[in-house]
């Protein structure tokens, strides 16, 4: 069944492109047709535990689906299909539409190999499917290729290249492939490789997962990529890097007999990402660039979660990395509609859309309040989760750290909501309307699932379990609820769910008192009806308030922004370059040049000819 | 049913008890700075008139429906937390919602009406109500870190993420945890005056810079709802304060005592001195105070 779901992909892929010279009806209906497919035969074919094996020349290939893999192939699938019904809408009109479709399911294709691989030359084969399918995304709009393009395909190259030289290393000592021997026979290597096959392993992912220092690449990347693709980016792509750190923590590092400190730093790594990404995410007047940094200082917290390795760590990370999955692909999804409403994603250039796209702001409120962690959404559940385990593993300034990162997330929240739909409605913005169904409604089903989150977290956890057990954790069938005092008895007998219910009853009742009292004489009046200094603003007056938004707090947090990774990665480039001038000073590329070097040369060999030759 | 009934009562009971005592404590606030600063001053049952009178008015326009459900957002947080902090020792009189791990809950429950009510403010598109709003956020990130490094010291030290557990912890010993934890009081009394918002932290509304800031644009219904919310709120503070640290109390009176002589410190903090800008106020809360949250956590951890 795994050869159908991948020929089908690959199939599709290229029969999509193909179709493109013929009609764009046909290209559009075999794209759905393929991720349609893939995914039906996913749910319903598929069996876990199945594994499939052939060989080319003398390595063997193995692909199989476990529990942990079918986790993140949910990820991958839920929002793929998603952002496959997204995307027709929002690439309408555009160019290269076939190129943009191919890639868009070689991706899908290379993540559920990955996720599926059992040896590692099918994993890195499909890693680098994905690196350079997800690379003609990020040039695809032809604007910035030098810049963002390069940075891109450098650190992912970096990464492939400390992932090769680790697959190298295992195969030049166990003469295998297979992920499972390279796991078992791991105690038999000697101590440095115990060290140094992790941490190649584990560059490689933190590139994928834009971890400090290599995350440079991420705002660059996901900005420029078309949003219907950047949503799958941010929210699956990246979680590659997660998968594949999970499964080095849990089975390598957690044998290493010095692990704490490799965790302790992790951890710290993780949690400098989520405090540096917040920072500069607040510091954003582009609306991708927010998510991108977003997204950087999110998949820190994940990566806390992971390093740190406990039981109730781990399945905060499995949990927060479906969850971002979720709401960073409807926050992608809701810029793309607005930049294709309106043309812009300058915070700055357009305001007050509430109005005119209803939807896309009920859509991006969820989210918002999911990512921010506020009860009753999903996010509080992962967030709580991600708290007590540290708090219970005894780091104490990591919780402090994470807690500044995710209350300094708050003013980068409020900025995307403001920024695009609140402050005051504009004449040049009065055309705008709500965005095509076909967008509206993917944002919209994934916001609804946050909701649904809240109050149920177990349609998330129980498969989160399922797949740390087959990682070897501890089953916790029938007790997960023990592991967190989020789930278990609350105290007074009260459950999660009576609060969820409390907040929304004391919202409500509130609300209708504001609404019936004075229901007839309450009129709705333009946001240029107000008072400001005395004064009410005429029609061309625009008092939005949006450059230069942050500022002040910006200028609290200014000593720790002023270094940036990037300058140190120029210095070093500059460094490289210096030397390779040196270099280049050698080889002029004159022949004369090379004339008086071999003259000289031969005058050294004459003169010493005695001492060389005796 | 007969839970939630009996847990509806409790907070219809305690809504009113935290309206009263709130509106009155906010009234005293204008009059003793009034007598400080050597006027006469309004009486101190001003404010119930002036929320009566807000409550009475007719409200004729809004600017859209996130600015109409700004106050119900912020009303949810003022209950809710009335609801979970317990208002007397061992749940005296008054039932409600707390449950281990409360604290943390609390933690963001308490954002979630203020950023509701930014929405509102932003809805209205009055330039002082988004500078209000960013310059809020801003502080919120300030105080938020020496009082979680309290909250978080408290919960190193006695093992537990409940407020029920922590009151009953000082009733068995005796000890009042400002005397057994003392950074941790420090920290957390000096992230209170941000959260009062009292000069020299009033940066948020800043009267005679920002008109009020978020406020601007709201009257009448509206303007009702958010005071109530806020003196509600001003009480359920004050509690958790007394609850935390200073012993519970076992019966009113006490309470009383115990939360306005708390309320005497952001307040006479704040009649003598003047307007901080919103870095300073930011970078405030990250020195002194974040330092004694840092000694908190320490002196959880090895003593």
């Amino acid at each position: 069944m795994i050869y159908i779901l991948f020929s089908i992909l690959l199939g599709g892929a290229i029969l999509t492109f193909l179709a493109n010279k013929i009609s764009g009806l046909l290209r559009d209906t075999f794209f759905l047709l393929t991720m349609l497919g893939a995914t039906l035969i996913f749910y319903t074919q598929l069996h876990i535990g199945g594994l499939v094996n052939f060989s080319i020349g003398s390595f063997n290939l193995e692909w199989g689906v476990n529990s942990f893999s079918w986790y993140f192939s949910l990820i991958v699938l839920g929002l793929g299909t998603l952002a496959a019904f997204y995307a027709l809408s929002y690439m309408k009109g555009k160019e290269n539409l076939g190129f943009f479709y191919f890639s868009f399911l070689i991706s899908i294709l290379s993540m559920l190999g990955i996720v599926m691989s059992h040896d590692l030359i099918s994993f890195f084969i499909f890693w680098e499917m994905m690196t350079w399918s997800s690379y003609f995304m990020v040039i695809y709009s032809g604007k910035n290729v030098q810049k963002n393009g390069i940075n891109y395909i450098l650190f992912s190259a970096f990464g492939a290249y400390a992932m090769l030289t680790a697959i190298a290393l295992v195969y030049a000592n166990i003469h295998s492939l297979s992920i499972v021997e390279m796991i078992s026979n791991y105690g038999q290597f000697s101590p440095a490789l115990q060290t140094w096959i992790p941490i190649l392993f584990l560059m490689a992912f933190s590139v994928k997962a834009a971890m400090m220092p290599l995350h440079v690449w991420a705002p660059g990347a996901y900005s420029d990529s078309p949003m219907a693709y950047t949503s799958v980016f941010s929210g699956a792509l990246s979680k590659m890097g997660i998968y594949g750190m999970i499964l080095i923590f849990v089975t390598m590092i957690s044998h290493l007999p010095d692990d704490t400190w490799f965790r302790e730093v992790f951890a710290w790594l993780g949690a400098i990402t989520a405090i540096m990404g917040t920072l500069w995410a607040i510091a954003q007047d582009d609306a991708r660039k927010l998510l991108a940094y977003s997204s950087v200082a999110q998949l820190g917290y994940i990566i806390t979660g992971v390093a740190i390795g406990t039981d109730l760590a781990m399945l905060s990370a499995l949990f927060l990395a479906a969850l971002h999955a979720l709401f960073k692909g409807t926050l992608f999804m809701a810029v793309g509609a607005v930049e294709r409403q309106t043309g812009t994603v300058k915070f700055s250039e357009v305001t007050g859309l509430i109005r005119k796209m209803p939807w896309t702001f009920i859509a991006s409120l969820l989210a918002i309040i999911a990512l921010a962690g506020i009860p009753p959404l999903g996010g509080f559940v992962g967030k709580w989760m991600l708290y007590e385990s540290l708090i219970n593993s005894n780091h104490y300034i990591l919780v402090i750290a994470i807690f500044f990162a995710s209350t300094s997330a708050f003013l980068y929240c409020y900025k995307f909501l403001f920024g695009f739909f609140l402050g005051q409605e504009e004449k040049e913005w009065a055309h705008v309307k709500e965005a095509p169904a076909l967008m509206v409604v993917p944002m919209l089903l994934m916001a609804g699932f946050l909701v649904i989150l809240g109050t149920f977290p177990g349609i998330l956890l129980k498969p989160a379990d399922t797949a740390m057990q087959t990682l070897g954790f501890a089953p916790t069938e029938g007790h997960l609820w023990s592991m967190s005092v989020l789930f278990n008895a609350w105290g007074d007998q009260v459950l999660l769910r009576p609060l969820v219910y409390a907040i929304a009853g004391i919202f409500l009742f509130f609300l209708i008192i504001l609404t019936v009292k004075g229901w007839k004489n309450t009129r709705y009046v333009t946001t240029k009806d107000i008072s400001s200094s005395g004064e009410v603003p005429l029609e061309h007056e625009n008092l939005t308030f949006s450059v230069n938004f942050y500022q002040p707090f910006l200028r609290a947090v200014g000593p720790v922004m002023k270094h940036r990774m990037i300058t140190w990665y120029r210095e070093f480039g500059a460094g490289m370059e210096t030397i390779f001038d040196f270099t280049r000073r050698i080889y002029t590329g004159n022949g004369q040049t090379y004339a008086i070097y071999v003259m000289v040369f031969l005058v050294i060999i004459l003169l010493l000819q005695n001492t060389i030759f005796g | 049913m007969h839970e939630i009934i009996q847990i509806t009562w409790g907070a219809i009971v305690s809504f009113i008890l935290a309206f009263t005592v709130g509106i009155t404590y906010m009234g005293l606030n204008r009059k003793i700075t009034a007598r400080i600063q050597n006027r006469i001053g309004p009486p101190w049952y001003q404010n119930f008139i002036d929320v009566i009178k807000l409550g009475s008015k007719q409200t004729s326009i809004h600017h859209g429906v996130m600015q109409h459900m700004g106050p119900a957002f912020i009303m949810v947080t003022s209950v809710m937390s009335l609801l979970i902090i317990p208002i007397l020792n061992q749940n005296r009189f008054f039932p409600n919602l707390n449950f281990h791990g409360d604290l943390v809950f609390l933690l963001y429950i308490m954002v979630f009406g203020p950023l509701g009510m930014a929405l509102g403010a932003g809805q209205t598109g009055n330039p002082n109500s988004a500078i209000g709003v960013t310059r809020g956020l801003s502080q919120m990130a300030g105080f938020e870190i020496p009082w979680v490094m309290a909250l978080v010291a408290l919960m190193i030290q006695y093992k537990t993420t409940s407020i029920v557990d922590l009151m009953n912890i000082q009733v068995e010993t005796g000890k009042w945890l400002m005397f057994s934890s003392p950074f941790a009081f420090l920290a957390a009394l000096l992230a209170m005056l941000g959260m009062f918002r009292y000069a020299p932290f009033d940066i948020v509304g800043a009267p005679q810079e920002l008109a009020s800031g978020p406020m601007s644009e709201n009257g009448g219904k509206y303007l009702f709802v958010m005071m109530s919310a806020g003196s509600v709120f001003a009480f359920a503070k004050l509690t958790l304060y007394v609850d935390l640290f200073m012993g519970g109390a076992n019966n009113l009176i006490i309470l009383v005592v115990k939360t306005f002589s708390l309320y005497l410190f952001p307040m006479l903090y704040g009649i003598v001195s003047p307007r901080y800008r919103t870095e300073q106020s930011v970078r405030y809360f990250w020195g002194w105070p974040s330092l004694f949250g840092l000694l908190a956590i320490l002196h959880a951890m090895f003593f």
